[in-house]
């Protein structure tokens, strides 16, 4: 079973740059903009950190989190600043995990060693495809040999904990192109894979031609998650959140709290965080970030009522589901009376519902969001 | 000799065309001539005062308006314009505006020349024994042929066009000529002015200060305020308000109204119900011994099921119900229940026409979303024991053991069109179950069919159908046959086991088979996967005619789910929530409202 991480937090650090910009991206990050601005917007992450550790006094973070964004696209030097301030600020685990999210072609093995050295201890790879015309089409930044190359280099540098994306329903994917792709997934031997469907975000390119899109219909894209689910389970890699697989004792622990509705502290721009009931966001505004302004603003404070739910919503994510002792440890009350709709998805085969737990069924995951839309926020 | 000096300067006319010859903008150059709107205040199409109409192009109902003229040679007169509807469902009320009239302005295109339209309404005009004046409109169009257009009217209608009007109500051409005809031939109008008052209404509004404006044309009397009047009809009286005319921007106090004389009358009445269009209005003191021919009570034709798509609204959809009531005497409704939709009405109408305007005004004038039901004709049963029970609503028809014999209405239709379509349209009255009677050459080029339909089939958008197939040139008529002995039955429809009540309807047997393949069809490409699989069945009785499945829904879930941003998540899943609250629940079934309409709606290929 995977380690509780209670009471612990997890540090989030928001690195807004890419190489370009992915047809398909929603998250918050720019193009094109050069390393002294890189340098100013560490600066001013490294203030945040400083300025926000005062009101997170109380947490251990047992996670950091650098995701983009691209972090790799800033130097080691400057990343290890970062993590240095927050080492100095806050209370961090001398044995968390720290994750760098990376894209081929933005790092090589001597920046990878560099940032090794820095005290980074997981990497997380877009590899996405291992076809170039999939990738082509995706707006991505590389190709499949130079992410097969980044993992090379991560390995050499010494990394031991290696995550690698890779994503259903690109256009123009067959069964046989994601055949290919797990192949060469597989033959990396990551510790970790996120295997997600293509999402059409609102406000990207991707949505703007959904209409023409040569994009795989329903079944299909049904067809390739159950083969890609399938070859991973057979490859040793266990399911235990809606997209994401590891090898025993691998799984993202940082990711873990969200799901787990843990305490986190999101620092940079666009960045969210979770303290107790509050929920804050920083706005998406660089230029105001830049500019020494205090983006942090309150987005919700969750009562009772939401705060369960919300955990409802995120513990089902994962393949152990909700343990019912710990929600009646958590918030005083039967997990059993606030959700009886429970019982009926039980026999529809879309849920499991024992005494102690209630969790999704494989079937039950792919219809999650329906079901949830009907159990929760009533 | 007074009285005969009066009406000799008052002419009655309404005008009549072909649907897209210029009849509104005829109106409203007139209108301008007269100097009676100044040109600065016109507003295209004054006359059609609803948006509705405005955009549909057509005349919903009958409206008025007094025209003060001075002739070349000096002699003033006072000239009223009396609008009439131009589609089947409103025939009875267009016979009651011509009824008002001595004279009809008949307008025809002179690129078209005549048309079905045209013909159909001249007869109506020639029936109500109205003078006809032809008007040669758009003679700015390069098409435009007057000389052939003359000719064709002189032929097809047997009317001399020698010397009539030509003009362009578009640009303004010729428009006196149009007025000096209307002094020159519409017959000035005869009455006796000291008879019993005798006035006939041809439409009536509710205004919310002044109650009923119930408008008039009087035959014989006069009328003035204080008087009590009486409805000939149902012996109803009131206390007259006020008396007046009809200008082109409200109502215009007066004195008196005589015979020969259009006006208005209001007497603080609640409801337009009580002043039927084609009742006569008298004076409860010297009353009239008989009342003007040709009264009919509204007589609904049509029946559905209207429901807010939001249940919460049944409040606001009676209460516009009850607003639209006050104006239009025609429109019936009670409340019902439907175990699929909840709460609504059971609402009457004239015929398809009305019902699609009377849920458009409700949507748009009182933003109601509706569900409305398939339309229904009332149908009569004998049943076994004896009784006999009349049908509006499918969800009351007996068990097919419990029948005897069944009985739909039947309407003797007439339908006048170029021979070129006659193919054609015996075709489509053969579908609908038509008995042909005759056919009848008007002219070499132009036919009147005679068939025998049900009503049920008409309803079922034939006019539209009828228009299609004939290129909008044949022209529709029909009158109640009676009842007549039919093989009907229930269809129903369950979904996922359940039968849903709403989706019922009556039908005849050998149509059965062919709508409940197609409309468990449509249900199955109209509802959303569902988190279980969904058979559909159509069925008459216990047994089933038609099945469709609807696949379990396979995919729906947030793949990515990272970065903290849980409150956009939750955000998304609500969204999904508030999308699922519009639905309506069919037994287990999740369904859109829109999908549901979209079940209920006819397409070409059941035309």
């Amino acid at each position: 079973m995977m380690k509780k991480n209670k009471a612990t937090a997890g540090l989030y650090l928001h690195i807004p740059f890419c190489l370009q910009k992915c047809l398909y991206c929603d998250f918050c990050s720019f193009a094109g903009q050069d390393g002294d601005t890189h340098a100013r917007y560490v600066e001013r992450l490294c203030r945040e950190i400083v300025d926000r550790a005062v009101s997170v006094g109380q947490l251990t973070f047992d996670t950091v989190y650098f995701g983009g964004g691209t972090p790799t696209l800033l130097s080691p030097d400057l990343l290890g600043r970062v993590l240095d301030t927050a080492r100095t600020h806050l209370c961090i685990l001398p044995d968390a995990e720290v994750t760098v999210e990376c894209n081929p072609a933005t790092a090589d093995a001597a920046k990878l060693s560099l940032l090794r050295e820095a005290g980074v201890n997981r990497l997380s790879i877009g590899l996405q495809s291992a076809d170039d015309g999939e990738l082509r089409a995706l707006g991505r930044a590389h190709t499949a040999k130079a992410a097969i190359e980044t993992v090379r280099a991560a390995r050499q540098a010494g990394f031991g904990n290696l995550s690698l994306d890779v994503m259903l329903g690109i256009p123009h994917q067959t069964r046989d192109s994601l055949d290919r792709t797990l192949d060469t997934l597989l033959s990396l031997s990551p510790e970790h894979i996120s295997a997600y469907s293509l999402i059409l975000e609102e406000g990207t390119p991707f949505y703007d031609a959904r209409d023409t899109l040569p994009l795989p219909d329903e079944d299909t894209v049904v067809a390739l998650t159950e083969q890609a689910f399938a070859t991973l389970a057979g490859a040793g890699y266990a399911r235990y959140e809606i997209s994401n697989f590891a090898r025993a004792g691998f799984e993202s622990r940082h990711n873990l709290h969200y799901w787990r509705m843990d305490d986190y502290l999101g620092v940079g721009i666009a960045a969210h965080s979770l303290i107790g009931r509050e929920r804050l966001q920083n706005r998406p505004d660089l230029a105001a970030y830049l500019d020494g302004e205090d983006i942090t603003e309150r987005e919700e404070l969750l009562s009772d009522e939401v705060a369960r739910d919300e955990y409802v919503m995120l513990g089902l994510r994962l393949v152990e589901g909700i343990d019912k002792r710990e929600f009646r440890e958590r918030f005083g009350l039967e997990f059993d009376a606030l959700y009886p709709a429970i019982k009926g998805y039980a026999r529809m085969g879309l849920m499991l519902d024992t005494p102690d737990r209630a969790a999704f069924t494989d079937k039950g995951f792919a219809v999650s969001n329906a079901v949830l839309a009907e159990m929760l926020f009533n | 000799m007074a009285n005969n000096e009066r009406m000799s300067h008052i002419r009655n006319f309404s005008i009549i065309a072909h649907i897209d010859h210029g009849k509104s903008t005829l109106a409203d150059r007139l209108l301008e001539a007269t100097q009676t709107v100044a040109q600065r205040d016109m507003e295209a199409q004054l006359l059609d005062n609803m948006d509705l109409e405005r955009e549909r192009g057509i005349t919903i109902k009958a409206r008025a308006v007094k025209l003060d003229y001075e002739a070349p040679d000096g002699e003033h007169y006072t000239l009223n314009l009396i609008d009439t509807p131009g589609h089947v469902d409103f025939n009875y009320e267009v016979s009651r505006s011509l009824n008002a009239c001595e004279g009809a302005l008949l307008v025809v295109d002179a690129s078209q020349g005549i048309e079905a339209q045209t013909l159909a309404n001249a007869y109506l005009a020639i029936d109500a024994d109205l003078e006809i004046v032809p008007v040669i409109n758009k003679i700015d169009l390069p098409s435009a042929d007057i000389e052939k257009c003359r000719a064709e009217i002189e032929d097809v209608i047997g009317i001399p066009a020698e010397g009539c009007p030509a003009v362009s109500a578009k640009v303004g051409l010729n428009i006196p000529d149009v007025l000096e005809a209307v002094i020159r031939d519409v017959p000035a109008p005869e009455g006796d002015e000291d008879a019993p008052l005798k006035a006939l209404v041809f439409d009536s509004y509710y205004d919310s200060y002044l109650g009923v404006v119930v408008m008039v044309r009087l035959r014989d009397g006069s009328v003035r305020a204080g008087d009590r009047m009486m409805m000939m009809s149902t012996g109803a009286q009131f206390d007259i308000v006020d008396v007046g005319t009809l200008e082109p921007f409200g109502l215009k106090k007066c004195d008196v109204l005589r015979a020969g004389e259009v006006g208005y009358i209001t007497a603080s009445i609640k409801s337009v119900g009580d002043t039927q269009v084609g009742d006569t209005v008298t004076l409860a003191t010297n009353p009239a011994t008989e009342a003007l021919p040709g009264f009919r009570p509204a007589q609904s034709m049509v029946y559905a099921g209207i429901y807010p798509a939001d249940g919460a609204r049944y409040g606001d959809l009676r209460d516009a119900l009850e607003k639209l009531q006050l104006n239009d005497a025609a429109l019936l409704f009670e409340p019902e229940t439907s175990i699929a939709l909840g709460f609504g009405f059971r609402c009457g109408f004239l015929g398809l026409l009305h019902m699609e305007i009377i849920e458009e005004r409700l949507e748009r004038e009182f933003n109601l979303d509706l569900i409305t039901t398939a339309p229904s004709v009332i149908y009569k049963i004998e049943k076994r024991d004896g009784t006999v029970t009349m049908i509006d609503n499918p969800s009351n028809y007996p068990d097919a053991a419990e029948i005897a014999q069944a009985f739909e209405p039947v309407v003797r239709a007439s339908i006048i069109t170029p021979t070129d379509f006659v193919g054609n349209l015996m075709d489509l009255c053969q579908d609908r179950r038509g008995v042909f009677i005759d056919m009848k050459y008007l002219d070499q080029t132009r036919v009147e069919l005679h068939y025998d339909l049900p009503l049920g089939e008409i309803v079922y958008d034939f006019f539209d159908a009828l228009k299609s197939r004939s290129r909008g040139y044949a022209s529709l008529d029909y009158e109640m046959k009676g009842y007549e002995p039919s093989k009907l039955v229930k269809l129903d429809f369950l979904l996922n086991g359940e039968q849903v009540d709403a989706l019922s309807f009556i039908v005849h047997e050998d149509k059965a088979y062919g709508r409940a393949r197609k409309i468990a069809e449509k249900l199955k490409d109209n509802i959303p996967r569902q988190l279980f699989e969904v058979p559909i069945q159509a069925a008459i009785g216990a047994k089933i005619i038609a099945r469709e499945t609807v696949k379990a829904m396979r995919k729906d879930v947030l793949a990515k789910c990272y970065g903290g941003d849980i409150t956009r998540k939750k955000k998304l899943l609500e969204k999904q929530k508030e999308g699922k609250k519009k639905m309506r629940q069919l037994g287990s079934v999740q369904i859109s409202p829109e999908a549901f309409m979209a079940v209920l709606k006819l397409d070409d290929e059941e035309k």
